[in-house]
Formats: C-alpha cells, structure tokens, sequence
C-alpha cells in the first residue's frame, strides 16, 4: 500500500520535515511495513506541486535514519521499523481509546476540550517518567 | 516547418484556388464558342491585305455581349492579383506573428529564424507567382484568338484590339504577372517585418505597389531599350485622331503604325521634310474650307509634312517582358534578403 | 555543477530606459529558480534575452553553456512559455502537437499525447477557443516534450485561476522530476512560486536584488527586533535590508552570515513572502512608508 502525503503550508514547519514526520508516523502505525514502496518523487510533486528536490531531501534523511533504502532506478523502500513489536498492542489500544473517546462525548466534552485533556494529561505523564 | 507553413496558410490558399476555380470554369464556358468563331472567321489561312479586314470583323463580332466583359475581368483580376496577395499573403505573413506574440513560441522551436523566414518566404512566394501566372496563362489561352486578330486588325479603335504592348495587357500576359507576384508579396512581408502590424502594413503594401505599378509603364518602360524611329506618309493612316487649334495650329494622335501592326508607339506626330516637327498648318492649307476637310491631308502631305513615329516594334515584346520581369525579381530580392537581414540581427 | 544560466552585467535599454541592468548572475542546474519582482522589474526582458529572442545592449548571457540559442541543436535544449501563453489561434491542439514534432528533432509524441489526454483536451479543438488554463498546458505541453534540459516560463500562471494554477505546478513539477529538468519561472507574486522554487532571485527596478537557494536565504536573514535603535550601529556583518520604527521599538530585517549574539534583540525566521517585500521595500527607497528615526532622539 502507498501512503499519500499532504502539506500543511501555515503549520510553520518545513515541507520537507513534514513529509519525514508522515512516513514516521505511517510506519508507526503499521501502514507502512518492510519491503513497502514509498510513493515516486515524481507522483509526490504531482499531487502537491512542491519541488522535487524537497522529497529527495526528505527520503534521503530517512534512508540516513536507517528506515528506508533507494534504489536506483526502481524506487525507495521501507527498511526499517519503528515501534516494532509495539504494533501488536495497537488493536486493543485503538479500542480502548474508542471507548474513551465515547465516554468523553457523552460527558457533553467537545472536540477542543478532548483534545487539551488528552495533551494536558499525556504530558504531565511524561514529565512523570522523566522525573 | 513546410507543413506550419502550408498549415498557415491553408486558408489563403483554399480561397485562391477557389477564386481560380471559378475563373476558370466561366473561361472554360464560354472558350469553345470563341474559338469556333474565330476558326470560321478565315483569319487562320489569309493572305496579306484580307488578313486585317477578316480580322476587324472577327472583333467587331466578339466586341459586343458576354466576351468583352469576360476579357476585361480576366485581365483585371490577373493584374489586381498581386496587390491582393501583397496585402493579403505578404503583409499578414510576419506581422500577424508579431502582433499575437507567437513569434515567440515559433522561435524557441528548435528551428534558426532564417530558416523559418526561408521556408515562409519560399513556399508563399512561389504559390503567389504561381497562381498569378496561372491567371495570367488560362486568360492568355481563352484570348488567344483575340490576340492573334488584334495583332492583324487594320482599325485600331477597337475595345478588344489592344496591342500586347498596350498597357493593361502588357502588365496581364507573358511573364511580368510572376515579377509583379513576387515583388507585391516581398513587399508585404517587408512591410510586416518593419511595421509589425497587420493592418498598417497592408496600407503601406498597397500604397506602395499601387505606385510603382503607375510608374513602370509611365516612366521606366518606355526607357528600358532605345525605341525604333520612322516616318510614314499621312495617308497611310486610315484614322488618325486630329486636334484643331486657332491660328492653324494643329495636333495629330498617333496611337499606331500602318506599316507595324501591334507595335507600341511611345510618341508620334508630324514632321515636315527636314523631319522637324510640326505644329502649324502652312499657310495655304490654313483657310477654314480646307481645314478639317478631307483635302486638307493631301494638302499637308503635298508640303512635305509626314507622320514621324518613335515605337518600340513588336519583335522587342519579349525582350522586353523578360527585363521588366527581371526588374521586379530583382526587387524582390533585394526586399527578401532584408527581410532576413532583419530579423536576424535585431531580433527585438 | 554546470551553470544552466550564466550572466555579467547583462543589461538592455529601450531609448532612455534601462529594461534591465547590470545583472549577474549564476544559476546552477538541477533548481527550480523563482524570479520575483513587481510589474516592469525586468523579468520579462531577462527571460527573453535568456532564450535569445533579444539582443543584451550591454554584458552577456551564458544559457547551458553556450550564448543564447541561435542554432538548432541549442534551442533543442531550451524551453520557453512566453507571457500570456501564446499559441496559434487558427490551429487546432492536435496542429500544435504536429508542429511540436516537427520542428523539434527530440519530441516525445508519447508525452506529449499523454498529457494532452490527461489535461482532457480536445484534439480537433481550436486553440483561440481554449481557455487561459488550458492555452497555458497546451504551451506547457509544448515546452516539456521537447525535452529541453532548461525550462524558461514568464509568468505562467499570472492569469490563472486557482484550481488551473495549481494543476499547471502540479504538472510542472512532474515533469521536472521525471527528466530532470531546471526551470526558471518568473511571477509577480511569491505565492504562487514558494512551494514550487527551490533558488529565489530578487528582481526590482531592473536589479537583482538578491539571489541564491531558498534553504540558504531563509537561514541567512533573520527578523530583529529590540528597543528602538539606528541601523546604522549594527556591526558590519550584518547588512539591514529594511527597517520599521516605532517612539521605542526598531524592527529589522538583515542579511548575516554570523549568529545574532546581542541579547538585546529578539530574533525571529523570515518567510520567504516578507523577505522578498523588505527587499522590495529597500528598492523602493527610504521615502516610502519607513518610519523615520526623525529629527531627535
């Protein structure tokens, strides 16, 4: 499967950051695996309209970080992981937060206010393992 | 670039052969016809002195209903030919590329300008020569018969009996249609070159050939080679156009030459013996009886007074054809290579 | 790397007024140059003197390595999309692809019927009949399959509408991934050109003003801002290329190699729309609309 990109040009971050940020995230969450083409840097531009030289900068600081592979001539390639043997636990994790998602609609939150409870309390939590 | 050529000018093109098709269809109408009067005229087989009687009478038949007309449509379009395509093929051919800014998508194909120019210049050039002489050819055919009576026709007043060298028909036969062509197109594509817009340069096209065409035959064609001289005796004259003035003076018109049928007569008028020219009647044929009476040519004639014509005979005709064609090629060249010269130089 | 475009004190005057002037510049291959500047900065005369259509009246211009194309084997390598797109009224898509093929040894018919067929456009259509989007694809078409190695386009897309200016780029950049093309494009407006331009040249008033990789300018400029203060005590390295003052705030924005130590000023990134603006401004002259230092202090 081949993931599509999209650009968020006011989020202030480079393009070519936001790109390595989709593929990491893909490959997180399992929609990228091993062996996956990444899509041509010819069919990226194409749908975005952004210089090519971006998407080669972004794939190859991936290959750098050891996630992909280029293969002249044929494409770029999945290598790596990231999150791993984690990507088991992501079924029963999806539900959970489903169901909590529910519950915090039917508390009357909205959007806005799910969204800052969520960030609020998983940063406290991080500062906790740090501490 | 042949083919963006023909592509260009694919329109032009379709309209002239339909203009020609036309012409040609009405000359091929009503061709046979003339043809058959003109071989049961018994001009074909005469003999000296009968010759030019059988030929008056073969135009006097033909000079009146559907012939005269198509005779003076056929030479009218053949000489309105290249002022129509110096505006409309020569004008337009770079102007038009300069004001819709497609030169510039033109000249960034992979082709030199010049050799852009080239293939335009050629292919539309010789399509304008070649359809101007094909006019000029078809029309030559069809009045063949007319020619051949005018050249022995004996009475000159005559609508259709025009000598080749007279002015209409000079410019409309032989070979000058493809020099005219040639130079009307250059000119117009000159014109569009210098002006870059379509419509002044037709302006300027038409300004310009229609003033050169009055004056080649006014002043350069009669220059072009060292006329014949003669004199004839009055009475050889059947007709000759007469203008009385007080106090005996007199003119004569001499617009032809008994002795040289179809010659071109540059200037002609009476002399006396010495060969001096002659404005005043003598004064014994002055009296008012005598004056504009059918005595007083014999009475002139009977103190010396001739007839001395400068002509131009018709055995010049191609000759000179063949350098006033030359001429206008020659214009034309020099107009092309400009062309080229321009637009390669300074492109902006 | 090769320069695709290479000029020295290249200029050109009409009568009195310089078009262009003292422009030098070296563009290496393998960018997508955007060339900013207002209305009558020159971009359309630096472009055409690039392709050849124009005589310089002063310098020279070096295009893949050679002077302007004026043979056939260079204007094979150049591309060139002339302001407002001009095609040929009377010929039909399909004519203009004819003509493609055959005035240009290296044409992709392959190409070239592939896009059309994308673009959805009608072959036996007359061009004076397409509209402004689709005269600018049938150009673009035009430019890309001759497979030029340099792109030159002169605002493209300044007449285009939104949805038909991001299909031309789109189609633009595909085809400057698939053949490795350089392009300079030349726009009135940074907008259209910051997704799509990796080197950015700064064109006002017939003078670059600035030129060089995007990634590189954005790092060498940066916002200040700090209690009000003369420009001209800045240390030498850093060049103010526009300043703005309040009664107790100065703001600027310099041009510096070297990091901005003094804590007195709060430093910000500059996109790439207010960097082209401030040097727009600095061309413009001090009379407009700076606010002055004034008469004391």
């Amino acid at each position: 499967m081949v993931i599509e990109f999209h650009l968020d040009g006011r989020s202030g971050v480079a393009p070519y950051l936001q790109l390595i940020h989709q593929v990491r995230q893909a490959l997180r969450l399992g929609l990228l695996r091993e062996g996956d083409q990444l899509p041509k840097v010819k069919d990226v531009v194409a749908g975005l309209a952004i210089n090519p030289n971006t998407v080669l900068k972004a794939y190859r600081e991936l290959e750098y970080e050891g996630l992909v592979a280029a293969r002249p001539g044929i494409g770029t390639f999945v290598t790596g992981t990231l999150g791993g043997s984690s990507l088991a636990a992501h079924g029963p994790l999806r539900r959970d937060l489903q169901r909590w998602l529910a519950k915090a609609r039917r508390a009357g939150l909205d959007d806005e206010s799910i969204e800052a409870l969520f960030i609020n309390t998983f940063r406290s939590a991080a500062e906790e393992d740090i501490a | 670039m042949i083919w963006l050529t023909w592509r260009q000018f694919r329109a032009q093109a379709v309209t002239a052969a339909a203009a020609l098709a036309v012409f040609a269809v009405l000359l091929a109408v009503t061709g046979p016809h003339l043809a058959s009067l003109y071989a049961a005229s018994g001009i074909t087989g005469c003999h000296g002195g009968s010759c030019g009687q059988l030929a008056s009478n073969f135009l006097s038949q033909v000079g009146t209903g559907l012939y005269p007309a198509v005779y003076l449509l056929g030479i009218a379009g053949i000489v309105l030919a290249p002022a129509v395509i110096g505006i409309f093929w020569g004008a337009p051919l770079i102007a038009r590329e300069f004001e819709a800014g497609t030169f510039r998508l033109a000249w960034t194909q992979s082709i030199t300008r010049t050799r852009w120019l080239a293939v335009k210049l050629a292919l539309t050039g010789l399509a304008a020569m070649a359809i101007t002489e094909a006019l000029s050819l078809i029309q030559a055919w069809w009045a063949a018969p007319i020619g051949q009576a005018a050249r022995l026709a004996t009475d000159s007043n005559f609508p259709l009996g025009m000598s080749p060298f007279s002015l209409l028909a000079f410019d409309a036969h032989g070979i000058t249609p493809l020099g005219y062509a040639a130079f009307a197109f250059t000119l117009g594509v000159t014109a569009g070159v210098l002006i870059r817009r379509t419509v002044p340069a037709m302006a300027i096209t038409l300004a310009i050939f229609a003033a050169v065409q009055v004056a080649m035959p006014l002043s350069i064609r009669p220059h072009l080679f060292p006329p014949d001289h003669t004199t004839a005796a009055l009475s050889s004259f059947s007709s000759l156009p007469t203008q009385i003035r007080p106090n005996g003076g007199f003119a004569f018109g001499v617009d032809y030459l008994p002795s040289q049928p179809g010659a071109w007569i540059l200037s002609g008028g009476a002399v006396n013996a010495a060969g001096q020219p002659v404005s005043t009647s003598p004064a014994a044929c002055r009296s008012e009886a005598i004056t504009g009476s059918p005595a007083w040519t014999p009475c002139l004639t009977s103190h010396g007074i001739r007839i001395a014509v400068s002509y131009q005979p018709t055995s010049r005709y191609w000759a000179l054809q063949l350098t006033e064609t030359a001429i206008y090629v020659a214009l034309a060249l020099v107009l092309a290579s400009y062309c080229f010269w321009r637009l390669s130089r300074r492109p902006s | 790397m090769t320069a695709v475009l290479e000029t020295r004190g290249l200029g050109k005057r009409y009568r009195r007024l310089w078009a262009l002037s003292d422009c030098t510049l070296s563009i290496p291959a393998g960018h997508v140059v955007g060339l900013v500047g207002p209305n009558g900065a020159g971009k359309t005369t630096l472009l055409n003197l690039a392709a050849g259509l124009l005589l310089p009246t002063t310098g020279t211009a070096e295009v893949l390595g050679g002077p302007p194309p004026a043979n056939p084997a260079q204007l094979a390598r150049l591309g060139f999309l002339a302001q407002d797109a001009p095609v040929y009224a009377g010929l039909s898509v399909a004519d203009h692809l004819r003509l493609g093929a055959d005035l240009n040894p290296r044409w992709d018919e392959e190409l070239a019927r592939h896009r059309i067929e994308r673009l959805d456009l009608d072959l036996g259509q007359k061009a004076g009949k397409l509209s402004g989007g689709q005269r600018a694809q049938l150009a673009l078409t035009l430019a890309i399959a001759k497979r030029p190695e340099l792109l030159l386009l002169d605002e493209p897309v300044a007449s285009l509408d939104p949805l038909a200016r991001r299909e031309f780029l789109q189609d633009l950049m595909e085809a400057v991934a698939e053949q490795d093309l350089s392009v300079v494009l030349s726009s009135h407006l940074i907008a259209d050109l910051e997704r799509v331009c990796d080197y950015l040249i700064v064109l006002v008033g017939s003078r670059v003003r600035v030129a060089g990789p995007v990634e590189e300018l954005l790092a060498t400029h940066h916002l200040l801002s700090g209690p009000r203060r003369d420009p001209a005590t800045l240390p030498a390295g850093q060049q103010v290329i526009s300043a703005s003052h309040t009664d107790v705030q100065t703001t600027l924005l310099v041009r510096t190699s070297d990091p901005v130590l003094d804590p007195a000023w709060t430093v910000s990134e500059v996109g790439l729309e207010d960097l082209v603006l401030a040097y727009m401004s600095q061309a413009a002259g001090p009379g407009r609309r700076n606010h002055h230092l004034g008469v004391q202090k």
